[in-house]
């Protein structure tokens, strides 16, 4: 039987490991993360988790550890923030390379210096090109669901995936979430059957020297697993929508079919701007909203699809590419430049709400006005609520 | 949807056994089991490491048959043990030793619930034992053991020695004592008591035997050399002991003095408060100084003992009515002594202090007042070596005559190492050619090994080496803290009865105790070296014990010797 409990956003990240039944959970603690992984320690010593718990010196050794439990074929975890997942980066790149399926829970967090615990997309995004799949989430149900449908999505196209929520916003605010009865998940998500595999009785190298005439080909596989990954994802979705009633999509498009302004956003913000787009619909502007789940594989067509025809884009980014803006900004820029002329937006970059400041409703209504006064985008994003 | 394939991720198409890794490397890893530092510490030279091991698999009987092979009376020592093993336990760098003495207690226990292993008459050469102290029983058990005829004298009535003379009831129930001795006897040892050597039992009665171990104890009153010492009123302490542990139950009065601060000056105290005496303990230097094991202090001062410090008596003035004014010096500390002690320094200063009875127990001297005047004597004691050998052919001697650590522990072991050196000495005088020495069996620098001797070990070990497991060969980050059993679990009565202090651990207790054990140096099958070995090297021997290094694939890294708990695996550049 399915329940109903008041959990922060760490604790459904640990819920959804749990019904995931993962093997092996190596981390080592950072806030916000902590959470997440304490209770899944508590988990496996009293036996509601039947998994090995590793206690590591640094994140790299976490993912490292996953790693070597993913390659004897186990369902391997770690959760991680900022620095740690920065740490982690060498190793994003060889879980990915070795097509091991780990999901990663990051809990967004900004760069130091200024050490900062805040909520901020940079350490995320700055893992971008490390071959992990990237969904991130809004509401502490939709963390639970994705913590499990990231193992199948990982399991099925042999890529690591890392699902991604706001530090506090998210990780330690409590929500009510539909926990379903493992054995529901059980039938959803079997028990891993990995075909390739490390076994001592017939050993084998895993990762070794591969020449110039071979690499290429390798990493095509990779891009073809992206591609995978993302047509799997709705697939996963759709069984996921039939079992439990609920989807959430790459991509989520409201009211854009009419829109003279869309809200791009990821993350909590979107409820932010859900509230702001609810208030401005009511006043009979015509504001749309679309938000960005998955941002590796970048669902480029999805989006393509939705912003066709809108005037006027504003993307807001919880995050920074010094030198350049806004990342989310940019990605949509250029996959929306292949739109004919007539039909492509204009896109305006917002850059907002680092290291945790907050992005009030007036915040997102202020944007809104910009950008409708606006003939035409800034040579830069435009930062939002800072001291001049 | 495409299947992941071996080109997709870099996996070897042919199988990576033809890596021979084993070639790379310039050291490799050997299982050494190696020597626990409770073993080498222990003055009895117990396998303690072997029966703790024997424990944690629950095979109790077998510990306490490896616990005999050493110790004669372990329901003794488990007693009145000051058990040096524990301060020499790895465990107290992370919560505290291994609570052995406790644990041995409970294994004596259970070892007197039944007869000793037999020991079949097997020599013709009768042994002839002065003594019944824990000394001349440990020489005549494990001749005994080994075969010998063995016919012990003791002059008190009834044997034991200091064990019944000296040790009070609430250290060491007589109960507990007689059983002890029953089973020394039921291995066919002949006691013969009453007779005093010089005598009822003459010198030369003794050399009828083939060999003669003189164990006659320390039993002499050491003159304090100040004014009025001869007093009625002011007693030797062994003396008051022993009348107490053989049943009277003098008046002591009110106020008790005892002088000293060894085990005997705590003994007194306690017996002494038990009849009813406001007992006050002086001491010439302080606390940290005393010799007496530190529990014994601190259920003195529980039942009611002060203690006073840098006192040293100079005088006892009579008074009217039996009663004594005892005179003291202060002192203060000053350099340590050849004991490593500081040593109290006369101050000048005086104090006097009414008695009604002043309990000397300032030591004893050897009782070597009937031995030949061949006998060399040196300090005081009975010269001899390691094996007992005196400068008399085919007389040994050990226990406080001959040394001068005298615990019941040193007593213990002095009796085994003469058994070795009579039964060399035996054999050799039976034509017996190539036999080894004796000390070759000393485990590390402690004691030497009766099972070593026998050659007949039941614990296997691999390739053992004579090295002692220090704390930085100890990998404590696999060992869980695991508060240690309080061992000493007093009996809840108030100080005015003579019933056993100490309770003792619970069998379960005490098993759980055998399971906070490193088993320092000794491979007990963890697996961690196999989990840890990067190359799948280490595998388990055919027959399922113990392991086995592939040296085709262990390309010496190391990681198994450091991560090893209990340093029973070392790295070595032999044969290679």
């Amino acid at each position: 039987m399915a329940i109903r409990k008041v959990i922060i956003g760490n604790h459904a990240v640990s819920w959804g490991v749990q019904l995931a039944r993962a093997e092996v959970i190596a981390a080592y603690p950072i806030t916000p993360q902590t959470q997440v992984v304490e209770a899944l320690s508590e988990m496996c010593a009293s036996g509601d988790l039947d998994a090995r718990f590793i206690k590591v010196e640094s994140e790299h050794s976490a993912m490292a550890a996953c790693i070597g439990a993913s390659a004897t074929g186990a369902r391997a975890f770690t959760a991680t923030s900022s620095q740690g997942l920065a740490l982690m980066h060498e190793l994003l790149h060889w879980a990915s390379g070795g097509r091991h399926p780990i999901v990663m829970a990051d809990i967004n967090r900004a760069l130091g210096p200024g050490w900062n615990i805040w909520t901020d997309q940079t350490d995320s995004l700055a893992q971008r090109d490390t071959g992990w799949v990237q969904l991130y989430c809004e509401t502490n149900q939709e963390v639970l669901d994705t913590t499990i449908m990231a193992f199948k999505l990982a399991e099925r196209v042999n890529l690591p995936v890392m699902l991604v929520l706001d530090a506090f916003y998210l990780s330690h605010t409590a929500e009510p979430v539909e926990i379903p009865d493992i054995a529901e998940i059980d039938a959803f998500l079997p028990k891993r059957d990995a075909k390739l595999k490390l076994d001592t009785s017939d050993p084998h190298s895993f990762g070794a020297l591969v020449k110039p005439d071979a690499y290429m080909e390798m990493r095509l596989a990779l891009q073809q697993a992206m591609r995978e990954a993302r047509v799997v994802f709705d697939e996963i979705e759709e069984e996921w929508e039939q079992q439990f009633g609920r989807r959430y999509g790459a991509v989520e498009a409201d009211y854009t079919e009419d829109a003279e302004i869309v809200i791009v956003a990821a993350g909590t913000m979107v409820s932010t701007a859900r509230h702001v787009v609810e208030q401005r619909r009511a006043a009979g502007e015509r504001i749309g909203l679309v938000k960005v789940k998955m941002f590796r594989p970048f669902p480029t067509e999805t989006l393509r699809a939705a912003l066709r025809g809108v005037a006027k884009v504003a993307v807001l980014d919880r995050n920074l590419s010094p030198g350049h803006g806004g990342i989310f900004a940019e990605e949509i820029r250029s996959g929306l430049y292949e739109v004919p002329p007539d039909d492509r937006p204009k896109v305006f970059g917002y850059v907002l709400g680092l290291g945790g400041r907050d992005i009030r409703p007036e915040t997102i209504g202020s944007i809104i006005d910009r950008t409708r006064a606006a003939a035409a985008p800034e040579r830069e994003d435009l930062w939002v609520g800072v001291e001049a | 949807m495409s299947e992941i394939g071996p080109r997709d991720l870099s996996v070897s198409s042919t199988t990576t056994e033809m890596n021979r890794t084993g070639s790379w490397k310039y050291i490799r890893p050997v299982y050494h089991d190696r020597v626990a530092p409770c073993n080498e510490r222990c003055p009895v030279g117990i396998d303690i490491e072997g029966y703790m091991n024997l424990l944690r698999e629950d095979r109790i009987d077998e510990a306490v048959d490896l616990l005999l092979r050493e110790n004669p009376m372990p329901a003794v020592t488990g007693r009145v043990c000051d058990h040096p093993c524990e301060q020499a336990c790895n465990r107290c760098g992370l919560d505290g030793a291994v609570a052995i003495h406790a644990v041995e207690r409970m294994l004596g226990d259970r070892a007197l619930e039944r007869p000793y292993p037999a020991a079949p008459l097997r020599q013709r050469e009768q042994v002839g034992v002065v003594g019944s102290g824990p000394a001349g029983l440990a020489c005549a058990y494990h001749l005994a053991r080994l075969g010998y005829p063995v016919t012990v004298f003791e002059a008190a009535r009834e044997p034991g020695g200091m064990l019944r003379l000296g040790i009070p009831e609430y250290r060491l129930p007589r109960a507990v004592l007689d059983l002890q001795l029953d089973r020394i006897r039921e291995l066919g040892v002949n006691f013969v008591c009453g007779v005093r050597l010089g005598g009822d039992l003459q010198w030369n009665v003794l050399s009828w035997f083939d060999a003669v171990f003189m164990a006659p104890g320390a039993h002499l009153p050491r003159p304090l050399g100040v004014p009025g010492e001869g007093h009625a009123r002011v007693r030797q302490g062994l003396d008051f002991l022993a009348d107490v542990n053989g049943g009277q139950r003098p008046d002591v009065g009110g106020r008790v003095l005892v002088i000293g601060g060894g085990n005997t000056a705590m003994d007194c105290a306690r017996t002494a408060r038990r009849l009813g005496g406001a007992v006050s303990v002086m001491y010439r230097r302080t606390r940290a100084e005393m010799p007496a094991i530190a529990e014994e202090i601190q259920d003195a001062e529980a039942e009611g003992v002060s203690l006073e410090f840098l006192a040293a008596p100079v005088a006892f003035h009579p008074l009217d009515a039996g009663v004594l004014d005892a005179e003291f010096e202060r002192m203060v500390l000053g350099e340590p002594d050849a004991s490593g002690r500081r040593s109290p320094v006369p101050t000048g200063e005086r104090f006097r202090t009414r008695a009604d009875l002043v309990l000397l127990a300032t030591g004893e001297n050897a009782s070597i007042e009937s031995l030949p005047l061949n006998v060399d004597i040196e300090r005081g004691a009975i010269r001899v070596d390691e094996l007992g050998t005196t400068t008399v052919r085919a007389f040994f001697a050990g226990g406080d005559a001959a040394g001068h650590e005298r615990t019941v522990a040193h007593a213990l072991g002095a009796g085994k190492r003469a058994a070795l050196g009579i039964d060399r000495y035996l054999r050799q005088a039976r034509g017996e050619r190539e036999l080894r020495d004796p000390v070759q069996t000393r485990v590390a620098s402690g004691n030497l090994s009766m099972t070593r001797w026998r050659g007949d070990d039941p614990v296997r070990r691999v390739d053992p080496v004579e090295e002692v497991v220090g704390p930085a060969d100890v990998n404590l980050t696999h060992f869980a803290p695991a508060a240690r059993h309080a061992d000493h679990k007093p009996n809840g009565e108030t100080a005015t009865t003579f019933v056993e202090v100490n309770l003792g651990l619970s069998a379960a207790d005490a098993l759980a105790e055998a399971h906070r054990c490193f088993n320092c140096g000794v491979c007990n099958e963890c697996e961690l070296c196999l989990i840890y070995c990067a190359d799948v090297a280490i595998r388990r021997t055919e027959g399922g014990a113990r392991f086995e290094i592939d040296l085709d694939y262990c390309k010496g890294c190391g990681v198994c010797a450091e991560e090893c708990p209990r340093g029973a695996i070392s790295m070595t550049r032999e044969g290679l």
